[in-house]
């Protein structure tokens, strides 16, 4: 690839990075509250369906992503009864919600299939695209990338600097201690999960309001299961979720690109790559946070909070 | 638990209207079956069909779709010439939407065979094989297969030269790119595919022999989230128009946002790009299946391979954006003429394949069979057929 | 899995009379008569033997991934790759079809289930490896072997193994009879249907009557108290995964084999991810998956006939599916809440 190729390259990975990177925070949050979601594929295409029928309904793309997320939210609250007043099984209850959000997706999608919503344009933000290089990279997309620049510094604040962040690591590291020092764990625990629900919704709201204004079935192809990886690839961290998210547009840009470059290798091994790269990052992620993977993940991942008494 | 069933009742109370909503659309779509069918049953001695319905009982038609017929694209098409029959006189239609290709295909047409239709229309390459078995032992049975190659004593196979339109489109790239770099959003490496990239490219090359067509493979018939980027990526490249062979807009709306050129497909996709779209090759598949089945109500269709093109109106180019300029405009329509005179042939030959070796010798056309099985890229054409 | 409580019996018809009311509802909502679409939806499975054939069909390949899904299930190992194992397992039987197809049938067909067994069980073995050695959550990387395979299957057909007699089309050569899975004489069930029966037996036995049975139904139940026997976790894993890859890859071969006759990537058609579903409605018992998979293939088939009889959108059919899990599934939590409020589902 020539280099003039890398700084569209780079604008792409960032485009296509952004709605993995909403539904990894999503997940992020909602983990380290101490609640493992399966269903953020389920929820992320429930969100797009939603932001697509909303906009095209009300002319208004910031109502459809309104709507996106408050949907993700509610199809996640379904994990949050079953988890938190049934104690299902975890891992058992995102299974099926992915399952049950992709059916209801394609059954109430199919026939906005072929139609398209107002969605959100890219411009370029004053002064700042102008930066050589970086402004072309980073300056020249839709609001919903811009607004995914804050999230990761205003993640990384909200768990560290603020009391409710506190008691809601509290309520995914230690429950019962939580609970001992006068919070309600379960209660916390549900605004990890409706919170996290509503990021992973605005991921959805991303592919069919800004990436494009069209809807298909299965449109997140993928992308929320991507996200679920990233988040043990980054470690429970925004700032790697940024990295990581980035990287995956990265390549998903990047083998489109090559074959337009006019490459030999089938188009089949280039479209492996996102999947085969998912693969890798665990395995890397795995080696090298031997032990760091394990004090990195939340205490209490997974584990449902037992009735006292 | 009161809390989970409370809002799956919800969501499924919720899809309610929406159901409301398409019964609507389709009971205004969809008229009362005819009413007065007995002019309807032909006179004309039917050749074979002693499985043929008692009076007065309409001839049920079905057709089989690959995807929603919502797509706005090839399943899209066809339904609308189905609509188109099933208000002729004595017809009743039915169709099975979203039907796998493979062995879920070769129940469907079966059941419809046992159901007493009278005509079936398969819609997708896949259903070749499945519609071939079945065709075997249901001779009285008309069997419709599009786009593929096998045909029977009771089964047609056909197609639409979409080339043709295609090559008309590529004409109209060529002339108005700039930098005579051509960018294509293909979905599967299938001959129909590849032809059609070939003929797009040969038009290009006709009005701009430096011309050269970039190639993107999606393996997406709808995805308009991996085509829009797909053409976007042929947009980094240096392409300045952008043509695809996916149903989904999605390629035209790259094209309208980076202030370029765009050629569409199946249907007029301006109201995606009013400013790109500069015009589409477009199927118009009613004259050809209205004609079909008068034919074989009257009993006199003969099976066959049918590949109809501009001539029969089958294909067509989707009306020219204001920036076409109007000596391109004339320059192409009189080409389409001499396609619909039969005076010009696409891959007339000399035609070179990308390594140059020479494919079609001059002055010569290329032979259907060829043109079916088509694997290989014309020379100007970047990218590999695999 | 716990012994079925006496209020299990009759979740299954409540739910069953709940999701088909509401299908009801939403087929008088779209102006058809619910009487008539039940009608339709149960001749087009049922209403004739042919349409029986039809179901039986469409039960195999569902059944076998059910059937090996369930078991690492049971495992708690939660392996969603019972769609790539089936594509590989296809793609093994159909390497093995093509290279020694001039050897006899009685030699060639064994060839193809080992091959399909090796293929899809090792594609199985990998993320299981990845899960004991380096601790990688199954559910994503087989997830993402489930990608990965399909496209394996998808650039063999597209490129090597394209028949050159096929017009550029994808798809390899026609089988030579020698590979393809035989019918019972004067229908259109293949001997597949056989092969179930004996697998579903053959897993019963092994889970009911044998050493590592016993041990796999320990470990699922509580890891901690099969460590604390030595149990051989790993090797349990490891081996229940490799079990679901040859199942599904059996039933991949069987849709290359007996079903179309060749590899051609439309056999790709999701019954690696309706396994799951019917696997979970069973409650992971190999006769209840037996019982949904021949329902929830009847549904489908089923549904085909509402199309066609009555012109309802083919989403119709999805919609059921997804409201009889929600439904059944529902069940089974109030069940277990019912009677043993708190920790009945861990």
């Amino acid at each position: 690839m020539e280099a003039a190729l890398i700084v569209p390259l780079l604008a792409a990975a960032v485009q296509s990075g952004t709605p993995i990177l909403f539904a990894t925070l999503g997940e992020m949050f909602t983990e380290r509250a101490g609640v493992l979601n399966l269903g953020v594929e389920g929820m992320m295409v429930v969100g797009a369906l939603a932001a697509f029928l909303t906009a095209q309904a009300t002319g208004s793309p910031w109502l459809g992503l309104l709507a996106a997320g408050c949907a993700a939210a509610l199809v996640g609250g379904l994990h949050g009864v079953v988890c938190l007043h049934f104690l299902g099984n975890q891992t058992v209850s995102g299974l099926a919600l992915t399952i049950f959000g992709v059916g209801l997706a394609n059954y109430l999608g199919t026939p906005f299939i072929g139609q398209r919503a107002p969605g959100f344009e890219p411009f370029d933000v004053p002064v700042l695209s102008a930066i050589p290089l970086l402004g072309d990279i980073l300056f020249r997309h839709d609001a919903l990338v811009y607004l995914s620049f804050l999230l990761p510094p205003l993640f990384w604040l909200f768990w560290h600097r603020t009391r409710p962040g506190l008691a809601l690591t509290a309520a995914g590291e230690y429950p019962r201690a939580a609970s001992a020092a006068g919070l309600n764990p379960v209660a916390l625990r549900w605004a990890g999960i409706l919170a996290g629900g509503f990021l992973v919704g605005l991921g959805g709201a991303y592919l069919s309001l800004a990436y494009t204004h069209l809807w298909t079935n299965g449109m997140t192809a993928g992308r929320g299961w991507i996200a679920v990886a990233l988040v043990i690839f980054a470690f429970w961290r925004p700032g790697r979720a940024m990295f990581g998210a980035y990287l995956f547009g990265g390549v998903m840009a990047f083998q489109l690109r090559l074959q337009a470059s006019g490459t030999d290798v089938p188009s089949s091994f280039l479209l492996m790559l996102p999947y085969a790269l998912t693969v890798l990052a665990l395995v890397l992620s795995a080696l090298r946070g031997r032990g760091a993977s394990s004090s990195a993940a939340p205490a209490a991942l997974g584990v449902n909070i037992e009735p006292e008494g | 638990m009161r809390g989970f069933r409370l809002i799956a009742l919800l969501l499924c109370l919720a899809a309610l209207p929406l159901l409301a909503a398409c019964g609507e659309d389709k009971a205004e779509n969809k008229p009362a079956p005819q009413a007065a069918p007995a002019q309807a049953e032909p006179a004309a001695e039917p050749q074979a069909a002693p499985a043929q319905g008692a009076q007065g009982e309409d001839a049920k038609i079905g057709f089989i779709y690959v995807s929603p017929t919502g797509d706005a694209g090839w399943s899209y098409s066809h339904d609308v010439a189905r609509k188109v029959i099933e208000e002729m006189p004595g017809v009743t239609t039915s169709f099975v939407e979203s039907v796998p290709e493979g062995p879920d295909a070769e129940r469907v047409i079966l059941n419809m065979a046992r159901k007493g239709f009278k005509a079936i229309f398969a819609t997708s390459y896949g259903y070749m094989d499945s519609m071939e078995k079945v065709a075997k032992e249901f001779p009285e049975i008309a069997f419709m297969h599009c786009s593929g190659y096998k045909t029977g004593p009771n089964m047609t196979a056909y197609f639409g030269r979409m080339y043709e339109a295609r090559y008309l489109s590529g004409m109209v790239a060529g002339a108005m790119s700039k930098t005579g770099k051509l960018g294509y959003a293909a979905a599967f490496p299938i001959p129909e595919v590849i032809r059609g990239i070939n003929a797009f490219a040969l038009g290009a090359q006709a009005v701009n022999p430096a011309a050269e067509v970039r190639v993107v493979w999606t393996k997406t018939w709808y995805d308009p989230a991996k085509e829009k980027e797909a053409a976007k990526s042929l947009l980094d490249v240096g392409c300045d128009v952008i043509a695809q062979h996916q149903d989904s807009p999605g390629p035209q709306e790259a094209a309208q946002e980076r202030g370029v050129y765009s050629i569409g497909y199946h249907t007029d996709m301006t109201a995606f790009a009013p400013k790109a779209h500069l015009t589409a090759p477009i199927w118009n598949w009613t004259p050809f299946y209205k004609d079909a089945v008068e034919k074989i109500l009257a009993g006199t269709w003969q099976h066959q391979a049918l590949w109809p093109g501009l001539a029969e109106g089958t294909v067509d180019l989707a009306p020219f954006g204001e920036m076409v300029p109007q000596d391109v405009r004339d320059m192409v329509l009189a080409k389409k003429q001499e396609i619909v005179d039969g005076k010009y042939k696409v891959f007339t030959g000399p035609v070179f394949d990308q390594a140059g070796k020479q494919m079609v010798p001059d002055e010569q056309v290329a032979e259907d069979k060829d043109l079916l099985g088509m694997t290989w890229f014309v020379k100007g054409v970047v990218g590999t057929t695999e | 899995m716990e012994p079925p409580r006496w209020g299990s019996i009759f979740i299954f018809p409540v739910a069953l009379g709940v999701s088909l009311g509401v299908s009801c509802l939403l087929l008088a909502a779209q102006g058809k008569s619910p009487a008539l679409g039940l009608e339709v939806l149960w001749s087009g499975a049922f209403g004739a033997w042919y349409t029986v054939e039809d179901t039986l069909l469409k039960t195999v390949p569902i059944f076998l991934c059910s059937l090996g899904v369930a078991v690492t299930f049971r495992m708690q190992v939660w392996n969603i790759g019972a769609e790539g194992q089936f594509a590989l397992g296809a793609v093994g039987a159909t390497w093995a079809a093509l290279t020694f197809a001039n050897l006899p049938g009685a030699l060639l067909l064994p060839l193809m289930f080992a091959c399909a067994a090796a293929a899809g069980g090792a594609w199985a073995a990998v993320p299981a490896w990845l899960k004991l050695r380096l601790g990688i959550n199954e559910i994503i990387s087989t997830l993402m072997f489930n990608y990965i395979g399909i496209l394996i299957l998808e650039y063999l057909v597209y490129g090597p193994w394209k028949d050159a007699g096929s017009h550029g089309f994808p798809m390899t050569s026609q089988f030579v009879p020698a590979a393809v899975v035989g019918h019972f004489p004067g229908t259109r069930l293949h001997w597949g249907v056989a092969l179930c029966v004996v697998c579903a037996v053959g897993l019963w036995v092994l889970l009911t009557r044998t050493r590592p049975g016993f041990e796999l139904k320990a470990s699922g139940e509580s890891l901690r108290a099969a460590r604390y026997a030595r149990m051989p976790y790993n090797t349990l894993v490891l081996l229940v995964m490799a079990l679901c890859g040859a199942l599904a890859g059996w039933a991949g071969l069987l849709e290359a084999s007996a079903v179309t006759g060749r590899l051609q990537p439309s056999l790709m058609v999701g019954y690696g991810f309706t396994a799951i579903v019917v696997a979970w409605l069973a409650r992971l018992s190999p006769a209840r998956i037996a019982l949904f998979s021949f329902f929830l293939a009847a549904l489908r088939v089923g549904a085909e006939n509402l199309q066609l009889e009555l012109g309802v959108p083919a989403a119709f059919g999805g919609i059921m599916e997804g409201l009889i899990l929600l439904t059944v599934l529902a069940g089974q939590f109030f069940n277990g809440y019912r009677i043993r409020p708190g920790g009945a589902h861990r």
